[in-house]
């Protein structure tokens, strides 16, 4: 890591002022042993995180924050995203919504894709803040372990939509309706407006010798301040509406799937048309 | 009250479990066994306790003691341990000691008179570290059988495999601890070998999670595993749970992050001036990926909960 936990602290406390650690200190995880979890989580790094990202999201994108009374207190939970914006800015803008809305804070797992787990110092930062490589065997873990996990179930394809795309959903994927099935997790639907307009994509180079899938080639150098209104839905108690053992149902598990996708649609649309502008 | 056999008895975590056993009051005999002479063996003598010479190479040596001193002291349950240490170590030979003497013992005991149980002990090493891979890792995690792995890996997994391919179908219990790295001198774990250099290098911008355990807590699990009933495959996590870099820090091991090839050639040079035993060719995933032993099974069937926590010689555990 580029720096110790303590020195973490110094950095959150400099930034953030003496506030940012004492919320950090109040972070209920499971402790391993020496400050980290399992997954590499240390609360000193929340808070240095989240109070690196506290310009951009209060002042840059001022982040209007709608209905985060939905996410649950305690107990394993899926935060289910629409993902935009050629940079995972709005991975960062909920985590830190989340984080900040929650009392006790809750911290959200973000679970990213396998490249991230390849990038130096990026990689190894954003374990210490609490984001764990796509595998299942990380989520389920996390589950079982009563964890909130943060899922963008477009994955790449949606954050690297092209500009005409901006608010359609790509192709949906389950996977997080069947560890929510299997785990009785409810999923709480996340509308985020405003990221879709932050960058427009207008195309692509692959870059197959690399770890990270493409380059994006956008309209503008830096992403333009947008103002994001994230949006939670009411929990989709699929704990309620299946048994765990329907986790091995495609059919079951689509329906769930396209269930909390019309959710994440519809919180979209609600935020877009109640938005006063893409910079209002 | 049994009788036991420990092979690779004159190792450190050996040692400790021949003289934990013999603390047990449960324990009748306990044939310790490895290659050493007698008279540079064990610093300790009992009078339940003897010690023999085998080269467990050789199938008949193999043979002439199980069916030999072990079945006259009535021996019920063998704890293997006799694996070759070094990371460097390769060819036929090594290959005996690693693998051929355990299928041997795996033969001869399903047919043995007495020998009801047979525990061996595994590595966390056997278990594929990759970035579309859980860090938390439970006994169904794939195991790395890729064809370019060194002999060491290679020979550890073909060892797990031809045990737990055994289970269910042998007369006698196969027990395999598959055991995270013990933090002490002649266990052969790398990690121990990498911290204990005057400086430890690191990949530039990762810093993975390790989980180290005590040989107090590896002869604990062995001699739950050798009293207990049943058999399967178990992970045997250590107390501490830290990132690499926190590790050299309560080991007092300066590190410092480098880009790998520059770490490669440290370590290979390392070794040929007769430094160490730590390749980072081995290591080289695991120093990117975290890796953390999921113990869940082994509490709840053997009872094992890892209780001793590594004397960090600069400082201990910072919470927990």
């Amino acid at each position: 890591m580029p720096v110790p936990p303590h020195i973490a602290r110094v950095i959150s406390s400099w930034l953030g002022g003496p506030g940012a650690s004492v919320r950090a200190d109040r972070l209920a995880f499971a402790d391993a042993g020496h400050g980290f979890d399992q997954f590499g989580l240390h609360p000193d790094f929340v808070a240095m995180g989240s109070s690196l990202v506290a310009p951009l999201y209060d002042r840059y994108f001022r982040v209007v924050s709608h209905g985060a009374e939905h996410i649950p207190k305690s107990g394993p939970a899926v935060l289910a995203a629409n993902h935009s914006g050629s940079i995972p800015v709005d991975g960062a803008m909920l985590w830190t919504d989340v984080y900040r809305q929650t009392d006790p804070p809750r911290i959200p797992r973000p679970v990213a894709d396998y490249f991230v787990s390849t990038l130096p110092v990026i990689s190894t930062l954003f374990a210490r803040c609490g984001v764990v490589g796509g595998s299942r065997g990380n989520a389920r873990a996390l589950l079982e372990a009563g964890e909130l996990l943060m899922i963008f179930p477009e994955g790449v394809p949606g954050i690297g939509k092209h500009f005409s795309q901006r608010y359609r959903l790509q192709e949906w994927r389950q996977g997080h309706c069947e560890l929510a099935i299997r785990h009785g997790a409810p999923v709480v639907p996340v509308g985020i407006v405003g990221a879709e307009e932050q960058m427009p994509q207008i195309a692509r180079v692959p870059l197959p010798f690399s770890p990270i899938p493409y380059l994006p080639i956008t309209a503008t150098p830096l992403p333009l301040p947008v103002r994001y209104h994230i949006w939670y839905g009411e929990p989709i108690r699929l704990d309620r509406d299946y048994r765990p053992e329907d986790a091995d149902d495609p059919e079951k598990v689509r329906a769930a799937a396209a269930r909390v996708k019309a959710a994440v649609q519809a919180l979209l649309d609600r935020g877009k048309k109640e938005r006063k502008g893409i910079f209002k | 009250m049994i009788s036991v056999l420990v092979t690779g008895a004159t190792t450190s975590i050996g040692e400790r479990l021949v003289r934990s056993l013999l603390a047990d009051t449960r324990v009748r005999h306990v044939l310790a066994v490895d290659k050493q002479p007698t008279h540079r063996a064990l610093p300790f003598s009992n009078n339940r306790l003897t010690y023999t010479s085998v080269d467990l190479t050789k199938s008949r040596r193999v043979h002439e003691l199980l069916f030999g001193p072990a079945r006259d002291l009535g021996v019920e349950v063998v704890v293997h341990l006799a694996q070759s240490r070094s990371a460097y170590a390769v060819g036929r030979g090594v290959h005996a000691r690693n693998v051929e003497a355990l299928r041997s013992i795996l033969d001869l005991s399903d047919r043995h008179p007495t020998i009801r149980r047979v525990v061996v002990h595994s590595f966390a090493v056997v278990y594929r570290v990759g970035l579309d891979l859980p860090v938390r890792v439970s006994e169904d995690h794939p195991l790395d059988l890729a064809p370019h792995v060194p002999q060491y890996v290679r020979d550890r997994v073909e060892a797990d495999l031809s045990a737990c391919t055994r289970m269910g179908l042998a007369d006698c219990e196969i027990v395999v601890l598959r055991c995270a790295e013990a933090l002490g001198p002649g266990t052969g774990s790398q990690l121990f070998d990498f911290l204990d250099a005057p400086v430890a290098f690191r990949p530039l911008g990762f810093d993975p999670m390790v989980n180290v355990a005590t040989i107090a807590d590896i002869v604990r699990a062995m001699e739950l595993a050798t009293h207990g009933s049943g058999e399967g495959v178990f992970n045997i996590p250590g107390f501490d749970t830290l990132p690499l870099s926190e590790c050299a820090r309560l080991w007092g091991t300066p590190m410092f992050p480098a880009p790998g090839p520059f770490i490669r050639r440290a370590y290979n040079l390392r070794h040929w001036l007769g430094g160490g035993e730590f390749s980072y060719g081995l290591n080289r995933k695991r120093m990117h990926f975290g890796l953390v032993l999921d113990g869940t099974r082994a509490r709840q069937e053997l009872g094992y909960v890892p209780a001793h926590p590594v004397d960090w010689p600069v400082g201990g555990p910072i919470a927990g």
